[in-house]
C-alpha cells in the first residue's frame, strides 16, 4: 500500500480533532480487492471539516507503525444534503456548534474546553498544552463520553418524564436521548460502545428484564466490529472495551463500601485492563496517574450534571444558563491546576516500542489470574 | 437534596472568591503589558488601566487563549482592539481561535491580500462577528479614555502603495509597528520589522522604556544605531524553544546585552509581564 495514489469519496462520521495547526480524521476507504481499510488523514486546520460532511480525499497513502496515513490531501466538500443520514447530521452538527460557541464565551480557555469535554467529549478545542497535560496524567478519559454520561443523560431523561407519561414511554424517550446524545457527542467509538450497552439497559426495564453488563458489552463489541471491522485497532475503541472489561471484572475482587476508595480502584481497575494498550499507542505512564484520578474524579459528575443543564438553559434561558456554566468554573479551575501541576511534575515512563507478544502476554496472564479467581468464588 | 444545597452553597462561595480575587488583581487601575508565551511566534496582550483589552498577534497556535485566560478575569469575553501586524501563521493562526471565542470590537491590519485558507477563516470569522475591520497606516491612533494610545507607526500608505501593488507581498517589512503611551510610560510592538523599518521612522521615536525585540530576535532585527535612539530599559523576546531558525541569534543578545538592556525571553520565563501606572514600572 505504502506510496499507492487514491481517490475516494466518503462520508465523515465522527468528529475530525484539531491539535495545534493540523486537523486528523480516520475516513474508510472502501474497494472492491479489499474489505475497507481504515486511514488516518492528517490535514491543515483550515478549512475545518466535520461530521456529516460529504468528501473527495485525493493523495498518497502512508504505511506507519500504527496504521494507514494519509498526509495531507486534497480534500473537497461534495454537497450531497439529499441524504437523510447527512442532513440529520448536519442539523446535529449545527446544534454542536452552537452549543461550543456558547461555552467558550461564557468561559475562558482552556476551562471551557475541558467542560464541552466532561459533558459532550467535546475534544476539537481542546488548547495544545492543556490536552498534553491530560494525556500525559491519565486523565484523558473523562473528556471522552462515555457510559457515565450515558447513564446520566438516560437517568435523566427518564425520571423526568416519568413523572406525567407512562414509564415505558418515559424510558423509550430516554433510549431516543441516549442516540441524540451519541451523535451530539460525535460518535466516537466509546460513546457508541456506552450507548449500545446503556440502550440494552434501558430496553431491558421496558420488557422487565435483567441485563449482564458483560452481555451487552459483548453484544456492543460484536456489533460494532460486525458493521466495522477495522474499529478493531482504533485505539479509542481498545481503551473503551478494556477498560469496561477492567470495571466490570476486575474491580469486583476488591470488596470495598467506602465511596473513595471505591472510586480509586475503578480506576485502578480500568488501569489494569488497558495499561498494554496505552504504552504501546501513546508510549507513556505517569506514576501519578492513580492520584490525580482520585483528586479529580469526584468533581466530574458535579460537573456533568450542573453544566449539562446549563447547557440545555443556555438554549432557552441564556442568563440563567451561563450561571450554571459559571458556577462549574471553581471546580474546573481546581480540575485544571492539578492536572497541570501534575504535567510539570512529569513522573512519566516512557517505554519505546512496546512489543505485542508482551501485550498478548500480559492479557494472557490477566485473564488466566480472572479465570482462577472466578473459580474460588 | 441536602448534598445537592451543599455541593451549590459551596460553588457559590467559591465563585464569589473568584469575582473578588480577579477585580482586585485585573482590575487595579494599571496598565499590564503581557508578552504571552506562545512559542514560536508573537501575541501581545494588553490590558489597560480602564479595563480594556488589545491583543497585537495570535501566535502560532490556540496558546494564546491560555495566555488571555491567565491575564484577564474570566466575565471578560470582549477585546476591544485587535491587530495583526502582518498576515505570516506565527502571528495569525491563535487570531482565529480568539475570533471565535471573544467579541472583538475593532481589527486593524495592513493592506495585504493575503489568499491563505487561515486569513480567510479569520476574516470569515470576524464578518459573522460583526467585528470593524481597519487597514492601519501611520500616524492611525487609538484612544482609549483612560489615558493610553496606541499609535501606529509604519507602514505609511505611499509605502504600501508602492512596495505591494495590489497588496501583495510576503515580505516581513511590510510588518505594522506600534507605540504604546501611558502618561510617561512608552512601550514599542515591532512584529517582525526589521531594523531598516524602524530606520524610516527613526524622526517618530524617541528613548522608550519597553521594547519588543523585532522578528524574535533575528539578525537584521535591531542594529547599535536603532538600540541608540530607543535605548530602552527593557527588552522581551518572543520565541520558541530550540526553534529551527536558530532565534533569537547572537548577534542581538550581544547588542542588547553590551547595551546594558535588561532582557527576558518568552522560551526562558514563559509570559513576560510588564505592569506601569504611568510614570514607574515593574517586572511581575
Amino acid at each position: 500500500m505504502d506510496g499507492q495514489e487514491i481517490s475516494f469519496e466518503t462520508a465523515i462520521l465522527s468528529q475530525p480533532q484539531t491539535v495545534g495547526s493540523q486537523q486528523t480524521l480516520t475516513a474508510n476507504y472502501q474497494n472492491q480487492s479489499f474489505d475497507g481499510l481504515r486511514i488516518k488523514i492528517i490535514t491543515s486546520r483550515f478549512p475545518e471539516l466535520n461530521y456529516g460532511d460529504f468528501v473527495r480525499i485525493s493523495g498518497e497513502i502512508s504505511n506507519s507503525n500504527r496504521g494507514l496515513l494519509m498526509y495531507f490531501p486534497k480534500i473537497e466538500t461534495i454537497n450531497n444534503s439529499s441524504s437523510i443520514l447527512q442532513s440529520g447530521l448536519r442539523s446535529i452538527n449545527i446544534l454542536r456548534q452552537k452549543l461550543i460557541s456558547i461555552f467558550s464565551k461564557t468561559l475562558p480557555s482552556p476551562s471551557s474546553s475541558l467542560l464541552l469535554g466532561i459533558i459532550f467529549g467535546i475534544k476539537e478545542q481542546m488548547p495544545k498544552d492543556f490536552n498534553n497535560n491530560l494525556r500525559t496524567s491519565g486523565v484523558f478519559h473523562v473528556i471522552a463520553a462515555s457510559g457515565m454520561n450515558v447513564t446520566l443523560v438516560g437517568g435523566f431523561i427518564s425520571t423526568f418524564f416519568a413523572f406525567f407519561l407512562r414509564r415505558q414511554i418515559a424510558v423509550g424517550l430516554s433510549i431516543l436521548g441516549i442516540i441524540f446524545y451519541a451523535i451530539l457527542a460525535g460518535l466516537e467509538p466509546s460513546i457508541i460502545r456506552a450507548s449500545i450497552m446503556g440502550i440494552l439497559v434501558f430496553s431491558a426495564q421496558i420488557m422487565g428484564r435483567q441485563t449482564l453488563a458483560i452481555n451487552g458489552l459483548a453484544l456492543a463489541g460484536v456489533g460494532m466490529l460486525f458493521i466495522d471491522p477495522t474499529l478493531f485497532s482504533d485505539v479509542g475503541f481498545q481503551l473503551s472495551f478494556a477498560a469496561t472489561f477492567g470495571i466490570l471484572y476486575i474491580k469486583p475482587l476488591f470488596k470495598t463500601k467506602n465511596g473513595i476508595v471505591s472510586e480509586i480502584l475503578t480506576t485502578v481497575a480500568a488501569q489494569i485492563a488497558t495499561l498494554p494498550i496505552l504504552l504501546t499507542n501513546f508510549g507513556l505512564y505517569s506514576i501519578y496517574s492513580v492520584l490525580v484520578n482520585g483528586l479529580v474524579l469526584w468533581a466530574v459528575p458535579i460537573l456533568m450534571m450542573i453544566g449539562g443543564i446549563g447547557a440545555i438553559l443556555s438554549l432557552i434561558l441564556a442568563p440563567l444558563g451561563k450561571l450554571l456554566i459559571y458556577l462549574c468554573y471553581p471546580l474546573l479551575l481546581y480540575f485544571e491546576t492539578i492536572v497541570n501541576i501534575s504535567g510539570k511534575l512529569g513522573g512519566i515512563l516512557i517505554i519505546k516500542n512496546f512489543p505485542w507478544q508482551l501485550v498478548a502476554g500480559y492479557y494472557c496472564l490477566l485473564v488466566s489470574a480472572l479465570l482462577i479467581f472466578k473459580r474460588k468464588s | 437534596m441536602k448534598k445537592t444545597f451543599l455541593i451549590l452553597s459551596i460553588l457559590f462561595f467559591l465563585l464569589g472568591c473568584i469575582l473578588v480575587y480577579q477585580n482586585i488583581n485585573y482590575d487595579d487601575k494599571k496598565l499590564h503589558v503581557v508578552i504571552c508565551d506562545v512559542g514560536q511566534g508573537d501575541a501581545i496582550f494588553i490590558r489597560t488601566p480602564g479595563g480594556s483589552d488589545i491583543l497585537i498577534d495570535g501566535g502560532p497556535d490556540d496558546s494564546v487563549l491560555a495566555c488571555l485566560g491567565r491575564h484577564m478575569p474570566f466575565w471578560d469575553k470582549t477585546l476591544e482592539v485587535m491587530i495583526l501586524t502582518h498576515p505570516h501563521t506565527d502571528h495569525l493562526t491563535g487570531l482565529i481561535d480568539v475570533a471565535k471565542r471573544y467579541a472583538v470590537l475593532v481589527f486593524g491590519t495592513e493592506k495585504i491580500v493575503n489568499p491563505s485558507s487561515a486569513y480567510k477563516e479569520l476574516i470569515k470569522q470576524l464578518e459573522q462577528n460583526h467585528t470593524q475591520q481597519k487597514f492601519l497606516y501611520q500616524d492611525d491612533q487609538f484612544i482609549i479614555k483612560d489615558g493610553i494610545s496606541l499609535k501606529t507607526l509604519w507602514p505609511t500608505q505611499e509605502w504600501v502603495d508602492q512596495n505591494s501593488a495590489g497588496g501583495n507581498s510576503n515580505e516581513n517589512g511590510l510588518s505594522i509597528i506600534e507605540l504604546l503611551s501611558y502618561k510617561n510610560f512608552e512601550a514599542l510592538f515591532t512584529g517582525d520589522a526589521q531594523a531598516s523599518d524602524i530606520e524610516k521612522i527613526e524622526s517618530m521615536l524617541g528613548v522608550i522604556d519597553f521594547l519588543k525585540v523585532p522578528h524574535h530576535g533575528s539578525k537584521s532585527a535591531l542594529t547599535e544605531e536603532v538600540l541608540d535612539i530607543l535605548n530602552p530599559k527593557i527588552a522581551a523576546i518572543s520565541v520558541g524553544d530550540k526553534n529551527k531558525y536558530g532565534h533569537p541569534t547572537a548577534f542581538i543578545l550581544n547588542l542588547l546585552k553590551d547595551k546594558n538592556i535588561k532582557t527576558l525571553r518568552t522560551d526562558q520565563v514563559g509570559d513576560i509581564e510588564i505592569i506601569s501606572d504611568g510614570k514607574v514600572w515593574k517586572i511581575k
